[in-house]
Parts: structure tokens; sequence; C-alpha cells
């Protein structure tokens, strides 16, 4: 028996030996392949780990206006940032009754970032006040992977100035946008509209990092090598405008209460001195967190603020496109500054196109004076049928109609002047002819601009027909302090004759002076010349329209007004140019009767009695 | 009469080699620079490790004097005693990370269920020794011996410190193997470990595991009962923890489990230890970041890094060379503890010697298995490494005694 209890202790010892020496080997290939074999992969991780990436925003650039004063500028928020992997659930709760805001609210955000990234903070509150943000500080220790951030948000200095469709609004980048660009994060912001959007590339700088070292609990250890690897933020640059805040504050406060739009220019160069798009809405409240309601408010307004009618409005121009077809007329020969018509109240063309100018004989300069639809109605048929529509949409869209024109806010529309490929998609082939032309010539059936593009037609007439660019900023500043200028360019436009160009300002004077305009444009200081428009508005009342500029021997500004459901535009939209042309060029406003008259303009209520269909056009000289 | 040269001090050279290591590794992991972010209480433990140091050697060598058939002679009053305790410490105890398991004696703070480890074994080794008609292959006095260990083992249950409980488990296999239990059975009561842990990770894994058993069994043992038992409780096993893992385990013990199987499920929550532990040491690479100088360690990204996770200090700032020497210590501590229970001439010493090294040999095994993510993370110290002064003190009190028996060897032998 005791051979066989040693031979058996011998086998146990055997098979003991053997199963720790094949469960250490497991151990030992566990290591090697850990520690050998996926070094790579460990070793990186444990680096990011005690490292934390900071990303510090830049400044955003400034914008001033044309005589360098501030008008958009940076103000200190606090925000509260979460690094996902060192924070504590648990502490959501405390966090929550800290911040006065539901745990839910504080789980989603949390959740939010940790969706965006394990390591990075991620602002998870923004604008905290700084009561609130003191009180986060002292409780931080309590609250590892918590932190903050000082950040900016747009401030305006000029307390009553909007200028909401001009600057644009900025608001969080989206899940999307954060995704598709690398230079955004969770929580950044970006210009949504406006300038903002236009120039963010410029305004948002470079974003700078700076690497941290940290322990599991989030606390900061202090820069990672000193520094040597982070990367300073680059401040955005600087907009210089165009914009004359004077001259804007003084059409916001004409335009407050209407819905509508004032474009005014620099016909030297296309600068724009002042846009106005009514109703507004206020950048202030959409600077710096979300105000909900008011931005739900807003969205909601059927009066639609948040569109910039001054580009993105599309309106028949009305009698303000006269100026540009007696133009037309002089260049393609078909009428000479001479040539007269016989005016018997209405034009006949397969039907009668009433006229409220009264009957007589006209050339152009009466015509533009009375504004005659006979005579353009004339006109237009000629050219129709002499010249070809097509001819007619060349001419038209070289002065900027019917097409971009690349001024430096989003939304620009190109609007409609229609040509034969337009007709052809939209009526059908073989089914359009000169009844559908005819009202072409008198701004009114297809014909679609935007107040600026009006603008551009008065700055390129004063200017003697040349063509400017639309700009709003002149000159961007870098953050080394190099001036970048923007080089407006000014072409003649090439058919445009100075002889044509004189009998039409003349025209456009005399319309101020004895015509539809001499009840509010006409100023005793400067000679204003302009043409005075109703565009017919198939949903209500209808919509004035003014376009001018002065002096009209050397204009210095262009202004474009409409008042949208105004009526005509000789009482809605006249005495606004006027008082800013005044305003601009004089610097102050005599005629105090004219500003209150604006004050307490009301649109008039729809008219009950039904208007003949072909009285399409600008009654207001026959009043 | 005491001849120095009979001492094994292959032994003492292991056991002194695992303390400098593990003193090495605790003061990196509560006096390096992350001492900034400990309490002052978990700064002391290096101190206090070393004063548990010192009576360990006063222990050492004072058990070199006792007779060594003191042991044998006291264990069941030893057992006794364990068990009195072991239930006053139910009563009274102190509670520690959920575990009720220290008894506060004065200025001491003890954990039982440590000495209670000692007392089992010695107990176990004389019952099984006691007769010449008691051994395991007798069902009556293996299942008297199985008693002897899952009583306490139950209390330690009930103390909530399941890590400790599963290295009295661990004994059971081996105790009853070496003492005489067939090849077959002994393989067919590990075999719920090997299946369960197969079953976790992937349950046909596990059925294959129970086949393969099921055929060695066979082909050990030929005999139809334990083969057909063997089959039929591999697959009930299989079919049990996949019931368990989805119906039965709360939502917390499954993300435990969860977390072994796949720690990025949710790596802020359970898997947290494991990523982080594998990430310490993953990247200490061959060499190590340096002594002081891992980022995981020094920064606290570890958990428990002074006891439960102080494998991976070392091999995060020793690298492999470092972790591996460990390891090749720790298997050499239980393989010349193998080998000394082998040559000696007493079973009852060879019982005490083979469930000593059951019980290092298992601590490691779980300690570096949960730090290298092969285990689910199950909290018990690494031998002679981990800080615990009773652990320390209660590991060199096993391994004084087994040196103790094999020092008298000979003398131990003729009184038999």
């Amino acid at each position: 028996m005791p051979s066989r209890k040693k031979i058996r202790t011998k086998t146990s010892l055997r098979v003991l030996q053997v199963c720790i020496i094949l469960l250490g080997l497991i151990i030992l290939g566990r290591l090697f392949q850990l520690q050998i074999l996926q070094y790579d992969t460990y070793n990186p991780l444990s680096r990011e780990n005690s490292l934390r990436q900071e990303v510090i925003n830049p400044a955003r650039g400034l914008i001033y206006d044309r005589n360098g004063n501030l008008i958009v500028d940076n103000q200190p928020i606090y925000t509260i940032t979460v690094t996902p992997a060192s924070y504590d659930p648990k502490n959501t709760p405390i966090l929550a009754e800290l911040m006065d805001v539901p745990v839910e609210e504080v789980e989603k955000r949390v959740q939010e970032a940790r969706d965006y990234s394990y390591y990075r903070s991620s602002r998870i509150f923004t604008e905290v006040d700084f009561e609130t943000f003191s009180i986060i500080q002292e409780s931080i220790w309590q609250l590892p992977g918590v932190g903050h951030q000082i950040e900016s948000k747009r401030d305006y200095p000029i307390d009553s100035l909007k200028a909401s469709h001009i600057l644009g609004y900025l608001r969080e980048v989206s899940k999307e946008e954060y995704l598709r660009t690398e230079s955004y994060h969770l929580g950044d912001k970006t210009g949504k509209s406006g300038l903002e959007m236009a120039y963010e590339e410029h305004l948002r700088g470079t974003l700078g990092t700076k690497y941290i070292k940290i322990n599991a609990m989030g606390q900061n250890l202090g820069p990672y090598q000193d520094g040597a690897i982070d990367e300073n933020p680059e401040k955005g640059s600087d907009l210089y405008t165009t914009i004359d805040t004077e001259l804007q504050l003084l059409a916001e406060d004409l335009m407050q209460g209407k819905q509508g739009a004032v474009v005014a220019l620099n016909p030297d160069n296309g600068a724009v001195l002042s846009m106005v798009s009514a109703p507004e809405y206020d950048i202030r409240k959409l600077s710096g967190r979300l105000d909900k309601t008011y931005w739900d408010s807003i969205n909601a307004d059927t009066t639609n603020p948040l569109y910039n009618r001054a580009v993105s409005g599309k309106q028949p121009p009305g009698s303000t496109f006269k100026p540009l077809m007696a133009l037309m007329g002089l260049e393609l020969g078909i009428i000479t500054p001479e040539t007269e018509i016989d005016n018997p109240g209405y034009y006949s063309r397969g039907r009668r196109y009433n006229d409220l100018a009264d009957p007589g004989k006209y050339d152009v300069g009466k015509a533009l004076q009375e504004s005659s639809n006979t005579f353009f109605f004339w006109l237009m048929d000629k050219i129709a049928t002499q010249k070809g529509l097509d001819k007619w949409h060349e001419l038209a869209t070289s002065f900027g109609l019917g097409r971009h024109n690349n001024i430096d806010i989003p939304n620009e529309v190109a609007g409609t002047i229609p040509d034969s490929t337009f007709f052809n998609r939209v009526l059908g082939e073989g089914k359009w002819g000169i009844g559908d032309q005819l009202s072409l010539g008198v701004g009114q059936g297809f014909v679609a601009v935007s107040p600026l593009q009006m603008a551009l037609v008065a700055a390129q007439i004063g200017n003697g027909g040349h063509k400017v660019q639309p700009h709003f900023v002149s000159a961007i500043r870098q953050n080394d302090g190099t001036m970048m200028l923007t080089n407006p360019e000014k072409d003649k436009i090439e058919w445009v004759d100075a002889s044509e160009i004189s009998v039409v300002k003349d025209g456009m004077r005399r319309v101020v002076t004895e015509g539809s305009g001499r009840y509010y444009a006409d100023l005793d200081s400067v000679k204003v010349a302009g043409k005075t428009g109703t565009a017919q508005n198939p949903h209500g009342q209808d919509h004035g329209w003014f376009i001018s500029f002065a002096p009209v021997d050397d204009p210095k500004i262009a202004v474009a007004v409409l008042v949208e459901n105004g009526g005509y535009g000789s009482i809605s939209a006249a005495p606004i140019a006027s008082l800013l042309i005044e305003q601009y060029l004089t610097g102050e406003i005599d005629r105090s009767y004219v500003y209150n008259y604006v004050k307490t303009f009301e649109p008039r209520k729809q008219t009950t009695d039904e208007e003949e269909e072909e009285n399409i056009d600008d009654q207001s000289q026959g009043t | 009469m005491i001849n120095l040269k009979e001492l094994s001090w292959s032994l003492v050279i292991i056991w002194a080699s695992l303390i400098a290591v593990g003193l090495v590794a605790i003061y990196s992991a509560t006096q390096g620079p992350v001492a900034e972010f400990l309490p002052s209480y978990i700064q002391f433990n290096f101190y206090k490790q070393l004063i548990s140091f010192g009576i360990a050697v006063l222990l050492l060598i004072g058990l070199q004097f006792i007779n060594p058939r003191t042991f044998q002679e006291g264990s069941y009053v030893f057992y006794g005693i364990g068990i009195l305790l072991m239930i006053l410490t139910l009563l009274i105890g102190k509670e520690v990370n959920g575990a009720r398991s220290w008894l506060v004696l004065g200025p001491f703070n003890l954990q039982v269920s440590e000495l209670m480890k000692i007392a089992t074994i010695l107990a176990v080794a004389n019952y099984l020794t006691s007769g010449r008609n008691i051994s395991a292959e007798n069902l009556k006095s293996a299942i008297i011996a199985v008693s002897l260990i899952v009583l306490p083992a139950i209390l330690i249950i009930m103390q909530n410190d399941m890590g400790t409980a599963i290295i009295f488990f661990a004994l059971i296999p081996v105790v009853l193997f070496w003492s005489g239990l067939p090849y077959g059975i002994s393989l067919f009561i590990i075999s719920p470990a090997i299946i369960g842990y197969l079953t976790i990770i992937s349950w046909y894994w596990g059925l294959i595991a129970a086949i393969i058993i099921t055929l060695a069994i066979f082909i050990i043992q030929r005999r139809t009962w334990l083969t057909f038992t063997s089959f039929v409780t591999g697959v009930l096993l299989v079919i049990g923890i996949q019931v368990a893992l989805n119906q039965v385990l709360q939502p917390h013990q499954r993300a435990r489990i969860e977390a072994f199987t796949n720690p990025s499920f949710d790596p802020q929550g359970a898997g947290w230890n494991v990523i982080q532990a594998k990430t310490a040491i993953g990247s200490g690479g061959i060499y190590g970041k340096g002594f002081l100088e891992g980022t995981q360690t020094q920064l606290r990204f570890l958990p428990e890094q002074w006891t439960d996770f102080i494998f991976c200090v070392i091999g995060e700032e020793f690298g492999f060379i470092g972790a591996g020497f460990t390891v090749l210590l720790l298997l050499a501590l239980t393989l010349r503890l193998l080998r000394m229970a082998s040559v000696h001439k007493h079973p009852f010493a060879q019982l005490v010697m083979v469930g000593v090294l059951t019980i290092f040999f298992t601590h490691f095994f779980i300690n570096v298995g949960s730090a290298t993510g092969l285990l689910p993370v199950i909290g018990i110290p690494l031998p002679f490494i981990s800080y615990g002064g009773s652990a320390l003190i209660t590991n060199t009190l096993m391994l004084g005694i087994c040196l103790n028996l094999d020092f008298y060897k000979r003398q131990f032998s003729i009184y038999r």
C-alpha cells in the first residue's frame, strides 16, 4: 500500500506542477500580450488619459462703422464645462442644484457632451451669470470633471442701433456642423446671418489649444511640457464697414412699425451706407445664451422679422423701373429725347391699358415726370416687337437686375427679369405673347426686384452709368495689424451713353420738382432726383417705392425705399428717402413736419372698391 | 540541535523578495507624486506596511522555535477559536468597503478570516490524516473534510467578503485531490469553475468544455454514472449560468460581468477599473515607465492601487520585466512549496503545505487575472505584495509553518 501511496503522491505532484506552470504561463502570456503586443494601443491611451486638450477660443473680430466707431464688440460670459471622462454622474444632482436647473437637464447636457467626446471638455452651460459662476467655483473641488471657461458674447455698444439684418447673429454650431468641420467644437458659435455669417472665416480667428496634465479626478496639474506644444489662439480680424451709423439710426427710426426696406448706397463705389429691413429683430436678445421664447416668437411671427427684405425681397418695381426703360429706349434708338407720342389716356393693344396721367402729347421727359403708362407701354411694345425681349433682358440685367450682385451678406436673391427662355419655361413655348410683355415696361408682371437692386439702379443712373459693386466691408484688419482693403470695381456699363443718361436724370429731377415727388421729396438745400412707384400687390394694399439720388449732378447718395402696403410711393416711400438724403447731405433734418408725417404714417387699409385689372400702375400722379 | 542549513533558504529569499517588491510598489502607490491626491491615512500605509514587515520577520523567526506537532495537535482548537471569532466578527465587526470582516481588538484591527485560512488548513489536514480509514476516497470523511472548509466559507460569505470565500472553495478540490480523491472525481469537482468561466465568455465554449471534460473523465475513470453526471452537470451549468446572466442577476451584478467580457460597454462605470488597469499594465511596455513615473498610478487613475490593483503599479512602472519577475517569484514560491510537500514524509505536513500553496496561488492567479482582465474583478490582495498587515502576517504565518514543518521534517517524521 505505501508504494501505491507514493506513486499517487508523485502523480499528484506532477499534476499540480503542470497546473501551476500552465496557469502561470497563461498569466505571463497575457502580460506579453498587453505589454509587448498591445503596447501601441495602451501607451497612447494612458497618455490621453492623463492629458486634457483644452480649446482656447480666440476673440472674435470687431466691427466698425465707416467713421471708425465700434458697433460690434465682445463681452465676457462665463461658461461651465464638463470633461466626461472625469465627471462623476453621482454629482449631477449637486450640479443641478447649483445651476438651479432640473436634474434631467444636466443629465441631458452631460450625455450630449459625452457623445461628443469622452476626454475633451465641452460646454454644458453657457452665459452663466457671475454669481452662479462664483458659486460653482467654490464647489469645484467636489465636482471632478467640471470646469469653466470665460468666453465672450457679442455686444453692441451703440444702444439704439439695431442693424440686425446687416450684422446678423451667432448661433451654436449644430451637431452636423461640428462633425463636419474640424475647427468647430460642441458649443462653438458661428455666424448664421448678415456680416457675421459672410465674414465668419475672418471674424472667427484661429483656435488655440492648451494641453494640461490632469489626474483621475480631473484636477488640473498644470501645463504639459510647460506649454511647449500649446498653440495660442489668434484673434479674429476686424471689419471696417461702410455703414453710416447716423443714417442707419434714422432709417431704422423711420421704418419703425412699417414693413419694407431701405437701402442707401454711395453711388460712387457701391458702399452700403444704410440698410434696413423692417420689421427688425433684436440681435441683443440673440447674443449669448439663446432666449428660446424670443427665438420661437420671431420664428413664428408672420411678418417674418428674420427675413432680410432688402436683399431677399422680390417685388415688382412698378414705375421706379421707368427711368431704366427710358434709358433703354434711347439706347435702342426707338426714341430720342424729342420723340413725342399722343396719349389718349390709355394704351390700346388688343385691349385698353389705362393711364392715370393726363391725356396729351408726351416726350420721354414728360413721361417720366408724369409717370405716363401709355408712353412706356408703347415703348415696351416697340422694344419687344423691334428688338426682341432678350435684348431688353440683356440691357436691364447689366444694371444689376435679375441677377446676383454679390453683396457681402448672405441670402441675396436674383429676382426676375424675364427673357424668352423664362417665358417658355413658365408659360410654355408659344403660349406667351405681347400681352405678357407690355406690363414689363411699367415694372409689373413678371419683373421682380429687391430694394438693393433698385438702389443700384438709382446709383448707377446717378453716377452716369457706372456699374458698382455693393458692399459693406471696406477693409479687414488682420490680427497682425495689416489692413486688407476691399477694392470694389467700378466699370462703365458699356452701352450707356452720357447724353442718354442726362435725359433720364433730367426726367428724374422733374419727378421731384414737378411730378409726384414734389410733395415730400423736393429739398431746398439739395437737388434730388428720383422716381416714385406703386407696385401692384394681389394680396393687399399696394407697395410704395421710391428710388432717388442726390445731388443730381454729382450724386453722393442713392436711396431705394420700399414700404410694403404703403400705397402710393409718393406718400409712403418718398418722404423716407428724402429725409435720409437730407440727413446725409446736410447733417440735419429741417423739415420736421415730414419727419412727423413719416413717423405717424399708417399704411392705408385695403381699398374696398374693386379696381380694374389693367389699372396697374402709379396712381400717385393722378392725385 | 538547530542546523540552519536545514532551513529552506530559497523560500526565505523568495519571501523577502516578494515583500521588497511589495514595499517598492506600495511606496510608489502612496508616497509618489500621487500622495497629493490621497487622504493622509492612506499615505501612512507604506509605514504601516514596514511595521507589519517587522512583525512578520519576528514571526517567521519565532515560528521556527515551535514544536511542529503543536500545529497538528492544536489544529482543532485553533479551528474552534477561529469559528467563534468569526461569529463574533459577524456580530460586532467593523465594516470596511462593504465587508464586515474586521474585529477591533484595542488598537489593532484584525481580519479574522485571514487567520481562519490557517486554522482551516491545519484542521482539514489534521482530519484527513488522523486515521487509517480516513481519506478522500471515503465519501463520509470527504464530506466531513469539505464541511470543515465550507463552514468558515459560509461565515465569510455572511460577512459579505466573496473574494476570500472563493479562496476557501479553491482549497476543496486541491486538498481532496492530494489526499487521494480519484482523478476523475477531482476533475469533476473543478469542472464547474472551468465551464462557468468559459460560459461567461461565451456559452458554446462552456458547452465544448463540458463535453471535453466529460470525455476526459470517461477516459480516466470509466465509470458510467460519473461520466453521465459530469455531462448533465456541465450542460445544466451552461444553461443555468445563461439563465442567471440574463434573468436572475441584478443589474449591477450583471454590469460587473459585462464589464469583464466587454469593458467598453460602460467605460465610466463598471468597466472603468478594468480599462484603467489594463491601460496601466499595457502602457508599461517592456521596461516600464520608471519608478514613480507611471501616469496611471501617479495621477490616480487606478482604483485601490496599493491593494487589489498593486500589480498594475508594478506593470506600469517596471514593465514586462518587472511584472514578469514578480510572476516568476510567485510561481517559484508555489512550486517550491509543492516540491517541499512532495518530499515530506509526513502526510499532515504535506497537506498543510499543499493547502498553503493553494491559497497563495489562488490569490496570485485571481489578483493578477483581475488586473489583466482575464477574470472578472474579484477584490483580493496579491500575497506578500499588496498593502495589508493582516494579510502579510497571515501569509507569513502560513509560510512560517511550512518552513517549520520542513525544517523539522526528520524529527517530525519520527514522532509519527
